[in-house]
């Protein structure tokens, strides 16, 4: 679980965080967008204990990252943006070197290290100097890496830059594995599209602050139980005045928009609700020609969010 | 053993400087004490000089032509120690570990010295041509070698503390050499321009001893490893006050920049 409460934190008189609240739950896979310079990056170094914030707390599992951030270590696994590797070390011997650094000896070294081999998909190459790879297999063996001392919690920055798009699609599933062994993990990135494939919640932030989205949601909720309130496009032959009036009769219903052959409305309840719209729409004899749910995807709702900040 | 100390040695090794190093130092060294040994035996003629002054002139071109080579070397081996893990992008994932900031800063000092070290250890063999000569024992041998390791030490943590500072190894090795030269060369310019601007102005005070010499112009000199490496040929009764304090500089020097290189480590803003 991570918690960020009111956290700030300036460089040389630069706000990077303004008070960012953030609450993460258990086992959620969580994403943070927001334009370059948002402040992602500082809170990730927070949460890593790399950077002390200046105010405010931040906690992974009850544990102050501040106070005592060796243990904070110990559950966390992070991944910086653009992350560094041994160019001169074999594969294994980059995984040998950073289990001895999480103090995983004895016994537990060698299947640390193994199992690390096995989820980079490197067994075959580990005896290959880690130079000798490719972009695509580096990021996997640095994440394997951060898997080695078997952390709850992942931080991960910008994990999918600069991969190509079948090394995206494979970050993902692996992603939701790891999801689905119980690890929660907070993940930024500028790439929504993969964002809105695995992530549960989405938070927004912008100058170091929480963002909102048009409709105002801090946080949105990707992967929630069926949303109470969802919108329907309408089309129809004809006028339609008479399909307004239809639509203002029906109970937990609002006419968003009204024109020519076109109605937008709002519907409260789940599915028998739209349905029971229709219904009342055919039996009036309007003439229906589309009935759709208006899906709002990550992109338009983060363009909707920062269009009007961008400089 | 700490995982940095076994990570830095193994990388070390494999680096080409890892042999091209100690093989160009020896042959620096070699040619020194051949050109010292031919300059001291034909000056007269060969035959009327004794051994044991041959061993002395070969034993003092030794330890001096050592640590001028040394004191070139150290800060390439310690003033890229720390930026080549910013310039990697590596020291995040060293400073998230369960490494400590100490750990991380042990493990550099030891593999930095151990390599100048290794040096110094492929030099016995010269440094026994001179005590085949005679006229130098173990006890000059000794305090020479712990003086240039003392010195060593120091200058290692210095460049450390560069290689903490800064982002770019060049700008670290840089300052590193600056420092060198500034306690090496500097410090004897600023003692003898003092010391003569001293003669002048006291024209009829008489100076015999090193202690004569007012603190202030002596001082300089304290910081200086040549003066340092001098001081330690003066028998074990006579090493205070000039070697302890030469030492005791040293080690605090040293001390200083182990504690700023940990706070720059603890302040990772710059990864």
């Amino acid at each position: 679980m991570i918690d960020v409460e009111q956290v700030s934190k300036s460089f040389d008189g630069t706000r990077a965080l303004d008070g960012f609240t953030l609450h993460v739950g258990p086992k959620e896979l969580f994403g943070l967008v927001g334009p370059n310079g948002a402040g992602k990056t500082t809170l990730m170094r927070v949460l890593s204990t790399l950077l002390p914030p200046d105010s405010g707390t931040a906690q992974i599992y009850g544990i102050d990252v501040t106070s005592q951030p060796r243990r904070v270590k110990r559950l966390v696994g992070y991944m910086p943006d653009q992350p560094g590797v041994y160019q001169d070390m074999s594969v294994r011997e980059f995984l040998e070197f950073f289990a001895d650094a999480f103090g995983i000896t004895g016994t537990r070294h060698r299947p640390a290290v193994d199992r690390a081999l096995q989820r980079s998909g490197l067994e075959k190459r580990s005896r290959h100097p880690v130079e000798q790879l490719s972009f695509g297999m580096k990021q996997r063996l640095v994440l394997a890496k951060t898997l080695l001392h078997d952390p709850k919690v992942l931080l991960l920055d910008e994990p999918a830059t600069g991969l190509d798009p079948i090394a995206r699609i494979e970050l993902r599933a692996q992603l939701k594995q790891l999801q689905g062994e119980g690890i929660t993990i907070l993940i930024s990135s500028h790439i929504l599209s993969d964002l809105e494939d695995i992530c549960t919640q989405i938070a927004l932030i912008d100058a170091g602050r929480n963002a909102s989205d048009a409709e105002g949601h801090s946080i949105i909720q990707l992967r929630a139980p069926q949303t109470p309130v969802r919108i329907y496009e309408i089309e129809l032959l004809g006028d339609g005045a008479p399909a307004a009036n239809v639509v203002t009769s029906i109970p937990n219903t609002r006419l968003l928009e009204s024109g020519p052959g076109r109605l937008a409305v709002e519907i409260t309840g789940d599915e028998e609700q739209a349905a029971a719209l229709l219904r009342a729409l055919v039996v009036a004899g309007v003439n229906v020609i589309r009935f759709d749910h208006r899906a709002v995807g990550l992109e338009e709702r983060y363009r909707l969010a920062f269009r009007e900040k961008r400089p | 053993m700490n995982p940095m100390i076994r990570k830095e040695l193994r990388q070390r090794m494999r680096e080409r400087r890892g042999w091209l190093l100690p093989s160009l130092y020896l042959l620096v060294l070699g040619s020194v004490v051949t050109f010292a040994y031919f300059a001291t035996t034909s000056e007269r003629g060969g035959s009327d000089i004794q051994g044991s002054t041959v061993g002395v002139v070969l034993f003092l071109t030794l330890a001096y032509a050592q640590l001028a080579l040394l004191l070139l070397l150290a800060p390439i081996f310690s003033a890229g120690s720390i930026t080549i893990e910013k310039e990697q992008r590596t020291l995040a994932g060293l400073l998230t570990s369960l490494l400590t900031s100490a750990q991380i800063w042990w493990g550099k000092f030891v593999s930095s010295l151990l390599f100048v070290l290794l040096l110094l250890v492929t030099s016995l063999p010269v440094l026994s041509m001179a005590f085949a000569f005679g006229g130098v024992g173990p006890w000059e041998i000794f305090s020479a070698t712990v003086t240039t390791v003392i010195i060593l030490a120091s200058i290692s943590a210095i460049g450390l503390y560069c290689s903490s500072a800064f982002r770019r190894s060049v700008h670290a090795t840089a300052v590193s050499y600056a420092t060198v030269i500034a306690i090496s060369v500097v410090t004897a310019i600023l003692f003898f321009v003092r010391m003569m601007m001293y003669e002048s102005a006291h024209q009829q005070t008489t100076y015999r001893t090193w202690y004569d010499l007012p603190l202030n112009i002596r001082a300089p000199m304290y910081v200086n490893p040549f003066f340092f490496l001098t001081a330690s040929f003066a028998p074990p009764k006579q090493l205070y006050p000039a070697w302890i304090t030469c030492a005791c500089v040293f080690i605090a020097l040293g001390a200083l920049a182990v504690a700023l290189t940990l706070r720059n480590l603890h302040r990772s803003s710059d990864l």
